[in-house]
């Protein structure tokens, strides 16, 4: 299969995507000149600027244009330019895009998907680097998803676009130019459906985002000590597959969530919650989470790099969860 | 008062009775929110039925229109059906949206009202949205947002005049001024004195209209859809109006003038426009035709009140359906 | 035209000018060679800061966005300090937290750079709500670029100003970039509707000026009526100072197209270069305002090039300081999270 580096495989998928939908209209800063990034390159000559527009630094009003649009028969692509500034487009996001199919009793639908990238790297600093997803997965109606394969990327970039919700699609900006298989025909890829990047019999270790490379190549390490982790990558967070989660802990008897956000208040609290609900007795240990310490993200890259959690934290944790017996003190 | 001249008796009939089911409709409202039979925040737009008349009496089927938290009158206007609205406000699972919007998340599709909204200024840039793809469409199909002066303030109001003006939008921004955001007088709020001025700066053509004068709006209406509809853009449109009631209801007022209150009587757009109709002998001198339109429209939303009432609550079980789209 | 300053004012203006284009010329240079990641720069646009800025008092706040350097050096931050935060040193004005988009220094009245466009808006509103509501008599200076004013929170914010007559001056540079098929400060741009744009001050009824951000002599003399008239309490003040974007600021990746400075060009010993020819004939307002000094007889190339020397050192020194600081210890990521 061909290698497309992450950020082409989301260019690929909307290409694709807008050969076969005129409805598809993409709105964002820059977006005729490629976003900062170059996520929408070449899109503007291909497709005309009526349908790649370049909006004003308003994203309250943008968001709220893509919602309104929405409701009467396009399908726009919102583009925020890091999600840290989807903060100025919360109202319409939350109170407006999530919740206008419930409130209308069905009459309306938001077939939006809002593309924005954020995560660590380059020393960006605290209005740049955040990783919010957690504050999505709060509010019904909203669609969370966070690829880390090139290829998922593409296959859940399409997904988003055809679904008829509203998508907040998470891209990791230290993932843009990471390589991966794709596939001569992009498939779209089913939201809900957790994959299994390693198969292991020890462990554990649901990973999100970028920490999906980072949880393979601790699973690496790990086998050199004897260690077995399976590593499992949900892809999509609203909705979560819990299924597959709970079956691979059923298994293992051991949990370990790992993504880049805080680790207060995130996802990794939600999955295990929800682990111990229904697999309490299967759990050999407690649950573990991996993520940032609680702090913003500093712009010093020695300290980025100490905010970023890592391979080595996530071997650290699975150690630290292998190391519990059921009979209560530490093995 | 002004008049659009060749419009039929019949037309200007229509528009009187369009305005006497809106005020029906909402003292009605009144009546069983007070015998506590509706539940939630209630703003009528006792007093401003118009300009929604007005506005929306030249638009088409297949325009949209926008409303604030309140928006019944918006609705009304554009032909929602009294009953499923008052069985939305009521709760009810025949209501438009099955009980689950209320009061202020109003929405009628089948007749055009896409969305009311909780948040001032919320469905200003949605109305950017639904013109955008009426543009994208090319069927001439125009927006009309309603909206307060207190949305005047708001950011994301300017960010929606400036791209409006920017992309040529086919959007009626209509601002309903009735001089108080929630409990303040605009004038604690801006400096501005006529929220046209506003319009100007971004360069898009703009009317202080009577909103009280239901021809008034209408005129200013037709003119700005007709720019809109021929790919002119947006335009604005401030009608002066006034608000009798409180806020909300269950609002005393009590930081308002009682000599604004005494206006009223001089104000209200129902009463000035049967006047002028007793002029033009379009009604009778003792108006008795309508006195027949007021009595028949609130014999129907008597009934309506009623069929709401009867009607069934939601099941249970639709607490947690439509979160999502299937 | 200059500035009605005495002669010591004027060498310091120029002094400060220096400083602001040698550091950035500075952190140009060495981002070549070590990578310190991506920044923006204020190049171009120092005849309008330096005296702007240069009006303000002790206690006086500013409040500033990614394009932030000059406005800090302007008022006396130390460019050691500085150039230590943008490369994310213990040193740095902010312990190597900030970086070159959040850049502060309270002490020198710039408590805050937002990195989000407009962010600064309101924080600098809010600032001048609190002087006036204790009586101090400071003022705030909101410095922001023409992009800002699409934001919503721009109007939110100038509303409540003028409403509330705060000491307040919003100085909006304008460096609206010809290679986004505009031309320099044309409106209605393809993301600005509103002409002209100091019609969007204008409206709430406050005093709203466009000015020659390249004539150091307007910006004293406007900010100076603007600051007075703070500072009487009689409201705000909106100021745009139009310039054109300096040739290499490339977006994240500033690159010397046009050389360094060459002050020699002001007084003919170097002939105009053939490459950006307008930039150094009429745009670069350093170039502009020695020239007007030594027209008027208050600088000689000799003491042009002796201060010159003198910043030029000053900003090795600050280059080699932080490059010599260390980084943050692990410990101090969790510092300051809380109060």
């Amino acid at each position: 299969m061909p290698e497309l580096r992450y950020i082409d495989a989301i260019r690929r998928a909307l290409q694709e995507e807008m050969e076969n939908d005129e409805s598809i209209v993409i709105l964002g800063e820059d977006v005729t000149l490629g976003g900062p990034f170059g996520a929408t390159t070449g899109l503007a000559d291909k497709f005309g600027v009526t349908r790649v527009r370049n909006t004003p630094i308003s994203e309250g009003a943008v968001m709220g244009m893509a919602v309104g649009a929405s409701l009467v028969g396009l399908r726009p692509i919102v583009e925020i330019m890091f999600v840290d500034f989807i903060t100025l487009a919360m109202d319409q996001l939350v109170n407006h895009a999530a919740k206008l199919h419930y409130m209308s009793g069905g009459q309306l639908r938001v077939p939006l998907t809002v593309r924005v990238q954020g995560g660590i790297s380059g020393g960006y600093g605290a209005h740049h680097s955040q990783s919010l997803e957690a504050w999505f997965l709060h509010v019904p109606g909203l669609k969370v998803v966070a690829p880390a394969t090139a290829s998922d990327a593409a296959g859940l970039l399409k997904s988003a676009i055809r679904d008829d919700n509203p998508v907040l699609f998470l891209e990791h900006r230290a993932l843009y130019w990471t390589g991966g298989e794709v596939g001569e025909v992009i498939e779209p890829i089913i939201f809900g459906r957790a994959a299994i990047r390693r198969a292991g019999t020890d462990a554990t270790v649901v990973a999100v985002s970028r920490m999906v490379p980072a949880a393979l190549e601790a699973a690496e390490r790990l086998e050199e000590s004897g260690t077995s982790i399976e590593v499992i990558d949900p892809r999509t967070l609203a909705p979560l597959d819990l299924d597959t989660i709970l079956e691979s802990v059923r298994r293992t008897g051991r949990l370990v969530v790992a993504h880049e956000a805080v680790t207060v208040g995130g996802i990794g609290g939600e999955i295990a919650a929800q682990v111990q609900e229904v697999a309490f007795a299967d759990l050999t240990g407690p649950v573990l989470r991996v993520g940032a310490p609680f702090a913003p993200v500093a712009s010093s890259p020695v300290l980025e790099k100490l905010f970023a959690p890592g391979v080595d934290a996530i071997v650290d944790a699975v150690q630290r969860s292998l190391a519990f017996s059921r009979d209560g003190a530490p093995a | 008062m002004t008049s659009i001249g060749a419009a039929e008796d019949r037309a200007l009939l229509d528009l009187l009775e369009r305005m006497w089911l809106i005020r029906a409709f909402e003292e009605k409202v009144s009546d069983l929110y007070a015998r506590g039979h509706i539940s939630g925040l209630l703003h009528l737009g006792i007093g401003q039925e118009g300009s929604a008349v007005g506005a929306c009496s030249i638009l088409r089927d297949d325009d949209y229109v926008l409303g604030s938290h309140r928006a019944h009158a918006h609705a009304l206007a554009k032909g929602a059906d009294p009953e499923r609205l008052m069985a939305e406000l009521a709760g009810r699972s025949t209501g438009y949206c099955a009980g689950k919007g209320g009061s202020m998340h109003l929405v009628a599709l089948e007749c055009g009202f896409v969305t009311a909204t909780g948040v001032v200024a919320g469905s200003i840039p949605l109305g950017l949205g639904t013109a955008l793809a009426g543009q994208q469409a090319g069927m001439g199909q125009v927006t009309v947002v309603f909206f307060g002066d207190g949305a005047g303030q708001a950011g994301p109001f300017h960010e929606s005049l400036n791209l409006a003006s920017l992309w040529k939008l086919p959007l009626v921004f209509l601002c309903e001024n009735n001089g108080y955001a929630e409990f303040t007088p605009l004038s604690a709020h801006t400096n501005i004195e006529r929220l046209t001025h506003y319009a100007d700066t971004y360069q898009i053509p703009s009317t202080t209209v009577e909103g009280n004068d239901v021809l008034a709006v209408q005129a200013a209406t037709e003119q700005a859809v007709e720019l809109a509809r021929s790919g002119g853009g947006p335009s604005f449109i401030e009608a002066l109006t006034h608000r009798p009631r409180g806020h909300y209801e269950g609002d005393q007022a009590k930081y308002r003038e009682l000599s604004e209150r005494e206006e009223w009587k001089e104000k209200d757009p129902i009463a000035r426009f049967e006047m002028y109709l007793e002029q033009q002998n379009v009604l009778s001198e003792d108006a008795s035709e309508a006195r027949t339109i007021e009595a028949d429209v609130r014999q129907r939303i008597e009934a309506v009140a009623e069929a709401a009432l009867d009607a069934p609550w939601p099941a249970p079980e639709s607490l947690t359906s439509q979160v999502l789209a299937s | 035209m200059l500035p009605e300053l005495g002669e010591d004012q004027l060498r310091e203006l120029f002094q400060t000018m220096l400083v602001m284009r040698r550091f950035e010329e500075a952190l140009i240079t060495l981002a070549g060679e070590f990578d310190v990641g991506h920044f923006h720069v204020y190049i171009g646009q120092e005849a309008t800061g330096a005296p702007a800025l240069g009006l303000l008092e002790d206690g006086d706040f500013g409040f500033t966005t990614h394009r932030n350097h000059g406005h800090l050096l302007a008022r006396g931050v130390d460019p050691a300090r500085m150039m230590a935060e943008i490369l994310g040193r213990e040193t740095g004005t902010n312990q190597g937290k900030g970086g070159t988009l959040h850049l502060s220094s309270l002490e020198h009245g710039f408590p805050v750079t937002s990195a989000a466009t407009g962010g600064c808006i309101p924080l600098a509103t809010g600032a001048a709500f609190g002087f006036s509501k204790l009586g101090n008599r400071r003022v705030s200076v909101c410095l922001m670029g023409d992009g800002s004013l699409e934001e919503g929170a721009w109007h939110e914010s100038v509303n409540i100003a003028a409403l509330e007559k705060l000491p307040i001056i919003y100085l909006c540079e304008n460096n609206s970039l010809e290679a986004l098929g505009q031309r320099a400060n044309e409106y209605p741009s393809s993301s600005m509707a509103a002409s002209p744009l100091t019609g969007l001050a204008a409206v709430f009824g406050m005093p709203a000026v466009a000015i020659d951000g390249f004539d150091a002599g307007e910006v004293h003399d406007t900010m100076n009526i603007a600051i007075a008239r703070a500072r009487a309490g009689d409201g705000p003040t909106f100021i745009e100072a139009r310039t054109v974007r300096w040739p290499g600021s490339r977006p994240l990746w500033p690159q010397l197209l046009t050389g360094e400075l060459d002050l020699t060009i002001a007084w003919d010993e170097t002939a105009l270069p053939d490459e950006h020819v307008e930039w150094h004939r009429s745009q670069d307002g350093i170039l502009r305002f020695t020239r007007e000094l030594i027209e008027a007889g208050n600088l000689t190339p000799e003491q042009a090039l002796e201060i010159d020397a003198g910043v030029k050192a000053q900003m090795k020194e600050a280059v080699q300081f932080a490059l010599d600081s260390p980084y943050p210890p692990p410990e101090a990521a969790l510092d300051h999270v809380y109060a």
